[in-house]
């Protein structure tokens, strides 16, 4: 595989303004309910010495993705060119074995049942645009790019790569490190189930 | 000229460059200048308009490029161009298209067939509707004169000058302002220091933001960057506000000041700052009048004595005014936090002093006076030339005492106070309320008094481009087009200029705002003021100054930036020496010198120098409250995801802030056996309101909050409105609106404090 896509978040400039969000579902046409974008958050601390921690994350496009192997439909696949992982939706049967794969709960399902997640804007990508949350990110929080590149931005902000078992194609730097995310995405995943919208 | 001249059109169907030939940090080759060489078929073809966004205000909007297929506004994307933005866009920007399709718009113009408030109407042409209008206009002034008219101002937008010339050739200086907005604080910072300071907070070492939330508010390359840079830089950001927000967050520090004792920090700061010796003692010497009666007035406003009011501890106010005096240079960036509760003016005018004293006033990082851009002014269409002053006293309610009219704006009533002449017949009753783009009882306090009011009035037109929350009491209803469906005004800021471009054709009946009062103009007999009805000319003549027509404007397509001016500092003997708006002109500061001891002010019967009044109802000032109301409440006023009373109908909006919140502390929830996500019912002496608990650490365990403006249900999530009165969520059924103790005596601001207890609805 040649070069692998990825984003690089800055923790301390995200805002918790939700742009990247909605930016996503405009873009991506995503109905009520669903998100491929998320911003979570995390308190810590005791008032009025009390701290409050965020990120925004989306599929992080492992280089050993889990959702691929676990799909027995052969609809999730990793693209050789970039390493952007996307589903074919006609060959996804809704069956939810990728949801329990997916050690992040990336996966979502819409009103047609079949699994949608982040695709990195593909489309966008082909017109030689940026995926639209990092394009309109105002707090300037998130860089898209390859990760070789991403790894130089982030080493010069004491950032460090994502490690987990399927190497997920991200960096971090601010006031999260890899294992405080991994935290707080299980603890957002409580939330999101307990959502009642 | 052909409009389709200035669209771009990239077809969705060109692949522009391989994705993968482009690295990261390199922005990719987002322009839109790259025209599309196929003649794409109809369908295939996406435009991209330049043109400013309108979900938010006041002030010209953001600059993005709304993407359109066959006539249908599809989805927007930032203008790298515009220097506000740079390309970035914030939620409310991206929510665009579906607030333009909503099934709330306002399709026909309307007349009232029911009772007031019974919602039956009869659809009317545009035409038919001005007619109404016109001739409601023209009996009344014959019979109760012309001010019996009063326009409501909306958060101000480009159309505002427009409500002033109307006003003005009718004949009433009834421009109905809040009261609780931006003039507040100008009216307060220009009779202290001459002109209203601005932070520089990219030359900061210590940015103390008060009373503000800098980064919902306002254009993404503004206020926002300015700060996250400046925290990237290493400067020390410390955040004086009741609760941790993610700005909070960002910050070193965190002030958990109580809601509305903003100025007994303030004069507790003066406090420490004058007796341990640690002002700029030149600046004081040249530039200060009174410091020596301030010297002796703020020895009462001790640290301890701040404690108990501000809920601070006395150690913590003594840092914050040792390392605010100490770390050169500071910048205050306040907010609008300040301009609601009585005290507003006392605390505004000990801020600005403490800017004074502390040697941070117009020098490189502190607060300093905009020197304007290089760009030359338009041509304002305000008609303030005729002012008179018979005009000022035919005020039904001013905002500002009249001594002190016209002020900055204009001459101006307290949007409130015009309903309450409606009850009262004070000074006279106003007989016609326009509100344009505003809806009364969302906006301000007492909506029981407001609500009668609009029972009471006489002919009450709404004029929006959605369906209103007192739509009801409206004789006639005018909807006018959303700023995406036409291609006028000109918009400006800073030093660029743009026209604004029609994304797509209006989905009803509709004509602009400005076209409303340009028509209304002419209906009226005012044509020579409305420019004969021709909005061209209207442009043209604004443009002037420029140099340029609207279609030279239009010509290009990103609008014009001039080259910025060089900042200059120090500008003590100018700025200080600045004539006031009112009619003598007499100028803000009389000794030529910062109005540390306001002579002004004392001649006319206020307060020579800043002092503390109680919120009506608080811990400090109303202990017996506190058995049976033992929680202080206030709102925020701005959000991620709305402005003020609008756009909770707006499914991408709604979803991230799907109901309306009680902030509260765990411990508080604790007490009281509240789970996150619980209905609470939250009870002030005033009122009472319904709404769902949000469990927030960073929230002061005595303080609960609401963000205010909850009125609209959102039809596509299937989620509910709620009542404007007794257990809804609107937050102005919370408040005191005795005169006499929940309005600042100078500048009106309304207290939105007061005491609450909360328990499981």
């Amino acid at each position: 595989m040649s070069r692998q896509y990825g984003i690089y978040i800055r923790t301390d400039r995200c805002i918790q303004c939700h742009a990247c969000e909605v930016a996503c579902k405009s873009w991506n046409g995503i109905e009520p309910g669903i998100r491929w974008r998320r911003v979570a958050d995390e308190w810590s601390g005791k008032f009025p010495e009390v701290a409050n921690r965020t990120v925004s994350y989306s599929c992080m496009h492992c280089a050993k993705p889990a959702c691929v192997g676990a799909c027995p439909e052969k609809a999730i696949s990793k693209r050789s060119e970039d390493g952007i992982v996307v589903v074919d939706v006609r060959k996804c049967k809704g069956c939810r074995t990728c949801a329990a794969a997916c050690p992040f709960h990336i996966p979502e399902y819409g009103r047609t049942g079949t699994m949608q997640k982040c695709n990195l804007c593909l489309e966008r990508l082909q017109q030689g645009r940026q995926p639209a949350c990092v394009a309109t990110c105002p707090g300037e929080a998130l860089t898209f790019g390859f990760m070789d590149e991403l790894a130089e931005l982030s080493a010069a902000k004491s950032g460090e790569k994502l490690e987990a078992a399927t190497d997920p194609s991200l960096y971090i730097s601010g006031r999260l490190n890899g294992q405080a995310f991994l935290d707080l995405l299980n603890h957002s995943r409580q939330l999101k189930d307990a959502s009642s919208l | 000229m052909n409009p389709d001249k200035d669209r771009f059109l990239v077809s969705r169907r060109t692949i522009l460059k391989a994705a993968g030939a482009i690295g990261a940090g390199m922005p990719f080759a987002d322009s839109p200048t790259g025209q599309s060489s196929h003649a794409a078929t109809a369908e295939a073809v996406e435009e991209r308009i330049p043109t400013f966004c309108a979900m938010c205000g006041p002030g010209l909007g953001c600059g993005i490029y709304a993407c359109v297929r066959n006539g249908r506004f599809l989805r927007v994307e930032g203008m790298k161009e515009s220097p506000l933005n740079g390309g970035r866009i914030c939620a409310k920007a991206h929510a665009a298209p579906q607030w333009v399709y909503s099934p709330q718009r306002l399709k026909r113009p309307l007349k009232r067939t029911g009772a007031k408030g019974e919602g039956k109407f009869a659809p009317i042409s545009w035409n038919e509707a001005l007619d109404l209008i016109a001739a409601k206009l023209k009996e009344q002034k014959q019979k109760y004169g012309p001010e019996s008219l009063a326009i409501l101002s909306p958060a101000r937008r480009s159309y505002s000058e427009y409500l002033y010339r109307f006003l003005i050739a009718h004949g009433s200086p009834n421009y109905g302002h809040s009261g609780i907005c931006a003039m507040q604080k100008a009216f307060a910072f220009t009779y202290t220091l001459g002109s209203a300071p601005m932070p520089d907070v990219s030359r900061s070492k210590l940015i103390l933001i008060w009373g503000k939330q800098p980064i919902y508010s306002g254009s993404t390359r503004g206020n926002l960057k300015q700060i996250l840079d400046a925290k990237e830089r290493g400067a020390k950001i410390i955040s004086i506000k009741p609760t941790l927000e993610p700005d909070v967050a960002l910050s070193d520090l965190w002030i958990p000041i109580r809601p509305g004792t903003d100025a007994a920090l303030a004069l507790a700061m003066l406090h420490v700052i004058i007796n341990e010796k640690l002002y700029d003692s030149q600046f004081v010497t040249q530039w200060t009048f009174g410091f020596e009666k301030l010297a002796d007035h703020v020895q009462k406003y001790t640290p301890e004595w701040a404690q108990p009011v501000t809920g601070l501890p006395a150690a913590q106010i003594r840092d914050l005014a040792r390392t605010y005096a100490t770390t050169k240079p500071a910048c205050i960036d306040h907010g609008n936090g300040l301009e609601h509760v009585p005290s507003s003016n006392y605390a505004v005018r000990s801020i600005a002093i403490l800017m004074a004293i502390t040697g941070n006033l117009d020098r490189p990082g502190g607060d300093i006076f905009p020197s304007g851009g290089g760009m030359p002014f338009p041509k304002s269409v305000h008609l303030k030339e005729r002012y008179t002053q018979e005009w000022v006293d035919k005020l039904v309610g001013p905002e500002f005492p009249k001594p002190f009219q016209p002020s900055t704006e204009g001459t101006s009533a307290a949007y409130y106070r015009i309903f309450n002449s409606v009850l009262t017949g004070e000074p006279y009753r106003i007989r016609t309320v326009i509100a344009p783009g505003t809806q009364p009882t969302v906006s301000t306090r007492g909506v029981k008094n407001v609500i009668e009011a609009l029972k009471k009035l006489d002919f009450y037109v709404v004029v929006d481009v959605m369906q209103t929350a007192e739509m009801n009491y409206a004789d006639v209803v005018v909807p006018v087009a959303t700023m995406y469906e036409t291609d006028h005004p000109f918009e400006f800021g800073g030093n660029w200029i743009m026209a604004r471009r029609k994304v797509i054709e209006p989905l009803g009946d509709y004509k602009s705002d400005y076209e409303f009062w340009i028509d209304l103009g002419v209906k009226m007999g005012y044509g020579k003021d409305f420019w004969n009805g021709s909005l061209a000319e209207c442009m043209n003549e604004q443009l002037k100054p420029l140099n340029l027509t609207m279609d030279e404007l239009r010509a290009r397509p990103t609008g014009i930036t001039f080259p910025s001016k060089s900042m200059e500092y120090e500008k003590y003997s100018r700025v200080f020496a600045s004539p006031s708006t009112r009619f003598t002109k007499a100028p803000y500061l009389p000794q030529g010198k910062v109005a540390i001891y306001n002579t002004t002010f004392e001649e006319n019967g206020f307060e020579p120098l800043p002092i503390w009044v109680e919120p009506p109802e608080s811990p400090t000032g109303t202990p017996d409250l506190m058995r049976k109301y033992p929680l202080t409440f206030s709102d925020f006023h701005t959000s991620k995801a709305y402005n003020a009373g609008w756009l909770r109908n707006v499914p991408l909006l709604r979803e991230i802030l799907p109901f309306p919140t009680l902030q509260i502390h765990p411990d508080t929830a604790d007490e009281r056996g509240i789970h996150e996500g619980d209905w609470v019912t939250v009870e002030s002496p005033h009122g009472s309101m319904k709404i769902r608990a949000q469990v927030n650490p960073g929230i002061r365990p005595d303080t609960v909050m609401a963000l205010h403006g909850w009125w609209q249900g959102c039809e596509e999530l299937g989620l509910p409105g709620f009542p404007l009165l007794e257990g809804g969520a609107n937050t102005n059924t919370m408040y005191s609106v005795d005169e006499r103790k929940a309005f600042d005596p100078l500048v009106t601001a309304m207290s939105s404090q007061t005491l609450v207890q909360v328990r499981k609805a």
